[in-house]
């Protein structure tokens, strides 16, 4: 979208909804592609340093769930 | 336990699922008003489905209201091909803020424990015009002064 035509929101309450909806979506946006970087044989360092984490962080957040619907992880490094 | 114990312990677990089911790491308030929906043999439940608010229909209005917020600065669902992330089961997600808030708007609005009813809380749901409940209502066309005027006056009438 050319920078001319991105919408300004309205008003603080459009703003701050955006702001919301924003977080929702990188949330929705994170799981889905770590999920994909890990079915696909990434590690947890290289997805940590993509996402400009650190490993812990990254490896505490969506180990278990990861786990739960039985993707294979590579150890971590 | 008494029977609003009962509810209200249903309404969380209720919420929690809804809130697993899109991804969600909290419970917020929308999840309980689609708890809320989901769980007939309630007043509020009545009143819900009287005005045309069925669980899925307030569903969509959320999902609208996503997008409509994320329109407002230029972003689209639709621009986004990732596929839908796997969500682990066991770990429940936390009572949000916006929950907190209503329940305990929901508390307040009842004059104490042996009172407090389902539409009371439904109730503290809709009583606020911030937020993601009255922006989703708002854009599926429902009169939220109007829902809350019926649900005090399903309260006045005695109902559960």
């Amino acid at each position: 979208m050319p920078a001319e035509d991105v919408p300004v929101p309205e008003g603080p309450a459009d703003a701050l909804a955006a702001v919301v909806a924003l977080r929702r979506l990188a949330d929705q946006l994170e799981d889905a592609a770590v999920e994909q970087a890990m079915r696909a044989g990434w590690s947890w360092p290289d997805v940590a340093e993509a996402l400009g984490v650190t490993r812990q962080a990254v490896h505490k957040k969506h180990a278990k769930r990861l786990i739960a619907v039985g993707v294979t992880l590579r150890r971590r490094q | 336990m008494s029977a609003i114990d009962h509810y209200i312990n249903a309404i969380l677990e209720q919420g929690a699922a809804e809130a697993r089911e899109d991804g969600s790491a909290a419970t917020e308030a929308h999840h309980l008003l689609l708890a809320i929906a989901d769980d007939d043999g309630s007043a509020a439940h009545r009143v819900l489905t009287a005005a045309g608010l069925g669980r899925q229909t307030i569903r969509n209005a959320l999902d609208r209201e996503f997008e409509h917020s994320l329109n407002a600065v230029g972003v689209s669902l639709a621009s986004f091909g990732l596929p839908k992330p796997s969500r682990d089961p066991k770990r429940p997600p936390k009572v949000g803020a916006s929950a907190r808030l209503a329940l305990e708007r929901g508390f307040a609005a009842s004059t104490g424990k042996k009172d407090l009813r389902p539409t009371h809380l439904l109730l503290g749901i809709l009583n606020t015009g911030i937020g993601t409940v009255p922006r989703a209502l708002t854009l599926a066309g429902i009169d939220r002064a109007d829902l809350m005027a019926r649900a005090r006056e399903t309260l006045a009438s005695g109902n559960w």
